[in-house]
């Protein structure tokens, strides 16, 4: 089959690879419909994860039909129309009977490797480095998804697949940033990075009641987009001081609540943001927390840090003195997909929401490697790419 | 072996010239490395009068080219101060002891470990074992170059619901034993339990040749077996990697 595989910093491929089988007894096979390049995908683009190997299969971000089926699978058969999320969560251990999916005990086959690095091993997640499972991603025809009975969400309606694809990550990321930011009446609500997932976590703590959302990003069309659809309030931060603006919207206060949607390739401006590129690729540090900062900076005292973006190993001047004398509260994790797919679901189903508002580029999956080009220098106005395959 | 359950046997077997005695998790490693260091050393001892030359272990030439670090890594083991171990090339560990807390009651987690078909699928990574009879099992792990090591081994102590334990015969090309506990965990949590494994490296650092010829990391080894065994036990299967598509081919190790 054809498949978008990782061959090393900025060189991804289309590329024939085996087609999956059922391996597993819970396992099933679906011929993929539609699938989309998440930011996330951006830091496996930068060679910032660990753990890639080379002709691995992207892709976390799937739906289609499912074509063939374990012996033990119970609630799914062939041909059943299916958004699969990206977190890979057996069901059955402490952790998924907590609705803690992304913390699943049993589904990562290299657990092991987690573990030195990072004292525990959280889920497998579909293309997304052996350290965090090995599993072939979904940006390819045919996807093997493990456990189908727990994860995969089926789709009765008659919606398309772009409204409902994202509950495979973004929106579910979105919404649980949202709510790990605990937002009350007449909260004020910062969210730093307005692409997709920032979109999202715009949208869903407006739904929670937050008394206004300020978005802050450089990159026109996404603050127009969060203007549009989230009614919030946005920052250029090329333009104006971040922390200033802040303070201003919020009589020195702060917002109450913080959500980091950048995560680890944080752009950046100033001395400090040149400094950690610099250690970056001297490997002498992994992430670039320049977005972890400012909010911590900015935040109220006592108020809620969420983060929804990704990091992937260590960072170096992060502000843990301001962190603790604030009385910060941070809350973070890949998201517990599997918790929110139904609700969700039932949001979009009843017209609340319709997700497919952040989809700018719909292409054939042939076009995956210049379209992650496209995304990642956010040419072309792009903020969400849709690959068929 | 001495090496099999540090907490516990740590406090009867330290050597008389130990002076710790808190149980401070400190004191603990420090206990336990030098449990392993003693063992090490009585198994030398006993070596000379019981089996001869280091050269009847088996293993070949391969293992024969490291004798020359022999009495550097006994005294090593015995009173080597942490200046000298930093400057002493990193060593694999050939006692481990590790914990893992399933989901099930010690009765029904022993009777599965129990289970010669559950207990091939536990140790699949490291090694195919087949049941022989009754509490015995033939161990084999293939090496590269298409070169195999086997063992077999008996359980000498069962206690259902508590423990198993089993070990190789003393002659046996590459001596280990390992042993399994079960034990309630707090509230809901299941069970907590612990896998030790040990290898009596002959000669010292021949045996770590052996285990390094062999790839065997006792560390991954105890670690992946309690995930195996876990994964298998709560969700009815171990998660795997095998046929998974890639550029490189099918399967993980292509
Ligand atoms: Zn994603
Ligand atoms: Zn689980």
């Amino acid at each position: 089959m054809r498949a978008l595989t990782w061959h090393g910093k900025q060189d991804v491929r289309v590329e024939e690879v085996p087609r999956p089988e059922v391996v597993n007894p819970t396992d099933a096979v679906i011929e993929v419909t539609a699938t989309a390049i998440c930011g996330s995908d951006l830091h496996l683009y930068h060679g910032r994860v660990p753990s890639m190997r080379e002709g691995d299969v992207l892709g976390h971000e799937p739906m289609g039909r499912v074509v063939e089926v374990g012996e033990d699978v119970e609630t799914l058969e062939e041909g059943d129309r299916v958004v699969v999320p990206f977190t890979i969560s057996c069901g059955a251990c402490w952790f998924c009977e907590h609705d803690l999916y992304s913390l699943c005990d049993n589904s990562n086959p290299n657990a092991e490797l987690a573990r030195e690095t990072m004292g525990h091993s959280p889920a497998g997640l579909f293309g997304y480095s052996h350290m965090l499972g090995g599993y072939a991603g979904g940006q390819a025809e045919y996807l093997r998804v493990p456990y189908a009975d727990v994860g995969p969400v089926k789709i009765e309606s008659d919606l398309t697949d772009e409204q409902v694809l994202f509950l495979s990550d973004i929106f579910p990321t979105g919404h649980m940033a949202a709510e790990n930011a605990d937002i009350d009446e007449n909260d004020t609500v910062a969210v730093w990075g307005c692409g997709p997932v920032g979109q999202f976590a715009i949208q869903s703590a407006d739904l929670l009641g937050a008394d206004r959302v300020v978005a802050i990003d450089r990159v026109p069309e996404r603050l127009e987009m969060a203007r549009e659809h989230g009614d919030a309030v946005t920052i250029d931060y090329e333009d104006e001081d971040v922390y200033d603006r802040l303070m201003d919207l919020t009589g020195g206060r702060g917002p109450d609540s913080c959500i980091d949607a950048v995560g680890t390739d944080a752009h950046g401006t100033g001395v400090v943001a040149t400094s950690d590129r610099v250690k970056q690729r001297l490997l002498l540090e992994d992430d670039r927390p320049t977005v972890l900062r400012e909010a911590i900076r900015c935040c109220r005292k006592g108020g809620t840090l969420s983060v929804p973006g990704v990091y992937v190993g260590r960072a170096d001047n992060f502000p843990v003195g301001p962190l603790m004398n604030k009385g910060i509260t941070v809350k973070t994790g890949q998201t517990h997909v599997q918790r929110y797919l139904g609700p969700l679901l039932d949001q979009i189903e009843s017209g609340n929401i319709d997700p497919s508002f952040v989809v700018t580029h719909d292409e054939p999956l042939e076009r995956g490697p210049e379209l992650y080009e496209t995304f990642n220098d956010k040419e072309d106005d792009c903020i969400k790419v849709v690959l068929r395959p | 072996m001495a090496t099999l359950e540090p907490q516990n046997e740590a406090e009867r077997h330290r050597d008389g010239t130990s002076s710790e005695t808190g149980r401070l998790p400190g004191t603990l490693i420090r206990g336990g490395q030098l449990v392993v260091g003693t063992a090490l050393v009585d198994y030398g001892r006993r070596q000379r009068s019981s089996r001869g030359t280091a050269a009847t272990v088996g293993g070949g030439a391969l293992i024969f080219s490291a004798l020359g670090g022999m009495s550097r890594v006994k005294r090593a083991l015995t009173d080597r101060t942490d200046s000298e171990r930093a400057t002493e090339p990193e060593r694999r560990e050939t006692a481990v002891r590790r914990s893992i807390t399933v989901d099930g009651t010690p009765e029904s987690l022993y009777e599965q470990w129990r289970d010669p078909e559950t207990f091939a699928e536990i140790m699949g990574h490291f090694a195919e074992v087949t049941p022989v009879d009754e509490g015995r099992f033939r161990w084999t792990v293939h090496g590269p170059y298409g070169r195999d090591i086997g063992w077999e081994t008996s359980v000498v102590v069962d206690e259902p619901g508590e423990i198993c334990r089993w070990e190789t015969p003393t002659d046996a090309v590459l001596p280990n034993e390992g042993a399994v506990r079960f034990e309630e965990a707090p509230g809901d949590r299941g069970t907590v339990v612990t896998l030790s494994v040990a290898f009596e490296p002959p000669g010292g650092t021949l045996g770590s040749a052996a285990l390094e010829q062999f790839d065997i990391v006792p560390k991954k080894l105890v670690g992946v077996a309690l995930d195996r065994f876990k994964s298998l036990v709560e969700s009815g299967e171990v998660p795997t990697l095998d046929r998974n598509p890639s550029g490189r081919g099918s399967g993980d190790t292509v």
